[in-house]
């Protein structure tokens, strides 16, 4: 990237469910809950878990029901 | 979810006219606009909805309808409430001796001030008597412009005065209520349902459990404090209610909690009004029964509770008005159980004493009752009565982080933002509610911050909040940052890390979820004017095939265009990644403990095969199953074979099926090659013999 103006070649995933965790231990904490591990179709980094398409009241559900409140943006 | 939009009444009247068939709008434009030329179509239906709002026009147009439809008109207006079934109406002209049937509407509908409620399914009208029959006929629903339906209440209904003689005239002290009740309640019933939204069965009835948990909720079970009469199943009238005001919306089959609509910021006499106007609405729900939904969908109770307000002009004893109502009301005898021998006496008190009264309609001097000044200015266009006193400061929040709200300062808005944070625990002379994590985090999630909740607190506070509320609430506020859930976030994948880095520095993205994939902070479009688009993919679509297996079966190159996230999050299962390479092609490596750890992961061969198929377009590999499962198999053996290659493919087919040397053949090596054992070699070139065929070497 020698042209600070150069655009960057990116690619965009829209629509996309994450759930965002505030450190690693709370992410492996809600992994280990079984019912809420079958609904995250993966790990993209420590705290970033990836939601399968159209589970996220199921994610909602299971959170609130372990005693979690989480943020919920752009429902 | 958004408030209920404000009706924009003109636009729905030159809708419904629009969907006429041109000839009868025509014939209906004939009577409501008078046209004296034939003029297009849009202008005819401007100039009709200009005629709508054209008092002095309109109340020509109403003098002009038979006594009969002015009576329909005027019970339109007075109950505030443009939109009846066309059932209800009919019982309710019926009630005064008017029994044309659909005549008194079918006039209304010609005379163009009377509209049909079209279902966008339907074709257009024809002529109102075949939609009458295919709308549901008396479930069949009209509307009218609420400019229309107030210059018609002023028609005479013909009621009868049943006002007590006993009283002389006189006016003995009455009773009034605050008219707080209901909201109150509507409130504490949008709560549950905002807490826990209520499905409903496919007649569109209550489930059971949902019943029940009305029923017993010991806010909305508790009888009022001011309670004159009581009333069946009052959580359900609250729910019914909170639906027909639009507190409650019904999506797909579920009833879930909106937002509060705009009256809930005006004076309290605004909110009793729509209260009041959403009455008509209310079916399933009976002052003696509670809920009863009904087969044929049109319950008395509407009809019956406007006639009976209608009847309290004056201080009347609630008997006689369940006498009227009993010779008069072709359908409300009938929902009075056949035990119960008051002629709905109890019906009526219950109606006017656990419904009006409470919403302020109605005054109560001993067994009588009569419409309140408010009732009057509802009913019967008096003038509207003072507001009630402000008093500001009312709440009282207690170190225990429980709410008192006395009831004298509770205005519509403090009670709409107080449902949003804090649960009702109670509601009397002094309401408590609760300041709670879960009623907190609502309040949070509905778009109210901590600072905004405070506020209202101290606002409305005979005194400050007190610290430890206070940080109880930060606590809580706080435990709602651990975890962020963006439903519907757009993602940018970049080649490498350091693009990423310089499109962090550049404020394209400003979260790094991982190191080549960032977000903007609230998971939005990121602006496109640095990026270069080299795929574009939306997660809830189907996923593409976008890997390749290499010859040797285990690398597995990434077709970065076509591949998605789920790839990124899945492959880890399967394979190690490789450096990504100059071109920014990014390859994955299967290995024995890639795979052996899908499998103890849970992943069967059968699963890791579909996932290889849907994504490469082929299973795994043989290689990646030689990793995989070649420890499991039986071990290979090492044996000595003679192998006899023959000339041509068609020759060794020959030899494989020719009964003279098939039995010596142990195995088919390839096209031309097969085996024979070595004790058998010679019998087996002895038949080849026989043949011509000598086997050299």
């Amino acid at each position: 990237m020698n042209n600070p103006t150069a655009r960057l070649p990116a690619k965009l995933h829209r629509r996309v469910c994450l759930v965002l965790t505030e450190d690693a231990v709370l992410a492996e904490e809600l992994l280990a809950r079984k019912k809420l591990a079958s609904e995250v179709a993966g790990r993209l980094s420590e705290k970033v878990l990836l939601i399968r398409p159209g589970r996220l009241d199921a994610v909602l559900d299971e959170l609130r029901k372990m005693g979690h409140t989480p943020q919920v943006v752009g429902k | 979810m958004p408030a209920t939009p404000e009706i924009d009444w003109s636009a729905r009247c030159r809708d419904a006219l629009a969907r006429y068939a041109e000839p009868l709008l025509r014939l209906v434009a004939d009577k409501l606009v008078r046209p004296r030329a034939k003029q297009p179509i849009d202008e005819l239906l401007d100039k009709a909805v200009a005629v709508l709002i054209n008092a002095p026009v309109i109340d020509r147009r109403i003098k002009d309808q038979p006594p009969a439809s002015r009576k329909l008109l005027a019970f339109m207006g007075i109950s505030r409430q443009p939109r009846w079934k066309v059932g209800h109406l009919l019982t309710l002209l019926s009630a005064l001796d008017h029994n044309e049937g659909f005549n008194p509407v079918q006039t209304l509908l010609e005379a163009g001030i009377l509209f049909p409620e079209l279902d966008p399914h339907n074709p257009d009208i024809e002529d109102f008597a075949a939609w009458f029959g295919l709308a549901g006929t008396h479930n069949a629903v009209v509307f009218t412009h609420p400019g229309i339906a107030t210059r018609a209440r002023g028609e005479d209904l013909g009621l009868p005065n049943l006002a007590h003689e006993e009283l002389g005239g006189l006016t003995p002290p009455a009773r009034q209520s605050d008219g707080l009740e209901w909201p109150l309640r509507l409130a504490a019933v949008w709560q549950q349902v905002h807490a826990d939204s209520m499905r409903l069965t496919q007649g569109n009835t209550l489930f059971k459990r949902d019943l029940l948990r009305l029923q017993s909720d010991p806010v909305l079970a508790a009888p009022p404090i001011d309670q004159i009469a009581p009333i069946a199943d009052a959580g359900v009238l609250a729910l019914l209610w909170a639906r027909g005001v639009g507190l409650l919306g019904d999506r797909d089959g579920t009833l879930e909690a909106g937002t509060f609509p705009s009256t809930w910021d005006g004076p309290l006499f605004a909110l009793l009004a729509e209260l009041f106007a959403s009455l008509p609405v209310v079916e399933s729900w009976d002052p003696l029964a509670g809920y009863s939904p009904t087969e044929n969908g049109l319950s008395p109770t509407p009809t019956a509770g406007l006639l009976a307000l209608l009847l309290a002009r004056d201080f009347v004893h609630t008997d006689a008005v369940a006498e009227w109502l009993w010779s008069h009301h072709p359908s409300w005898a009938g929902v009075i159980p056949p035990d119960v021998t008051d002629k709905g006496a109890g019906w009526v008190r219950g109606y006017l004493l656990g419904v009006a009264y409470p919403l302020g309609l109605v005054e109560v001097s001993g067994e009588h009752v009569r419409l309140s000044a408010f009732g009057r200015y509802l009913l019967l266009g008096d003038a509207e009565p003072p507001a009630p006193p402000a008093f500001p400061q009312t709440l009282l929040v207690q170190p225990n982080a429980e709410v008192l709200a006395y009831r004298q300062g509770l205005t519509p808005a403090l009670i709409a933002a107080l449902s949003r944070f804090a649960a009702w625990k109670g509601i009397g002379p002094a309401c408590t509610l609760e300041l709670t994590p879960e009623q907190t985090y609502r309040g949070l999630e509905s778009g109210l911050t901590l600072p905004m909740i405070v506020q209202t607190l101290n606002r409305h506070g005979t005194r400050p909040v007190p610290a430890g509320v206070v940080d109880l609430l930060q606590r809580w506020a706080s435990k709602r940052e651990r975890i962020t859930i963006f439903s519907s976030a757009v993602l940018v994948e970049f080649q490498t890390p350091a693009e990423l880095d310089i499109a962090v520095s550049r404020g394209v993205v400003a979260l790094r979820l991982t190191d080549r994939i960032g977000m903007t902070a609230d998971g939005g479009e990121p602006s496109l004017s640095h990026l270069r688009l080299v795929g574009n993919r939306d997660y809830e679509s189907k996923p593409q095939r976008c890997l390749v297996t290499a010859d040797d079966g285990v690398t597995l190159t990434v077709d970065t265009p076509q591949a998605d996230l789920l790839l990124e999050a899945e492959i880890g299962q399967f394979a190690e990644a490789l450096p990504i390479d100059q071109n920014g092609v990014r390859k994955f490596r299967l290995t024995p403990v890639s795979l052996r750890r899908a499998i103890e992961s849970g992943r069967p061969l059968t699963d890791i095969d579909a996932w290889f198929t849907e994504r490469s377009g082929s299973p795994l590999s043989a290689a990646g199953r030689l990793l995989l499962l070649g420890a499991q198999m039986p071990p290979p053996r090492a044996v000595r074979l003679l192998v006899v290659k023959l000339p041509t493919a068609d020759i060794a087919d020959g030899v494989v099926q020719w009964p003279g040397t098939r039995m010596f053949v142990a195995e088919r090596l390839g096209p031309l090659a097969i085996s024979v054992d070595e004790e058998q070699f010679a019998a087996f070139r002895d038949a080849l013999k026989e043949l011509g065929v000598n086997v050299v070497g």
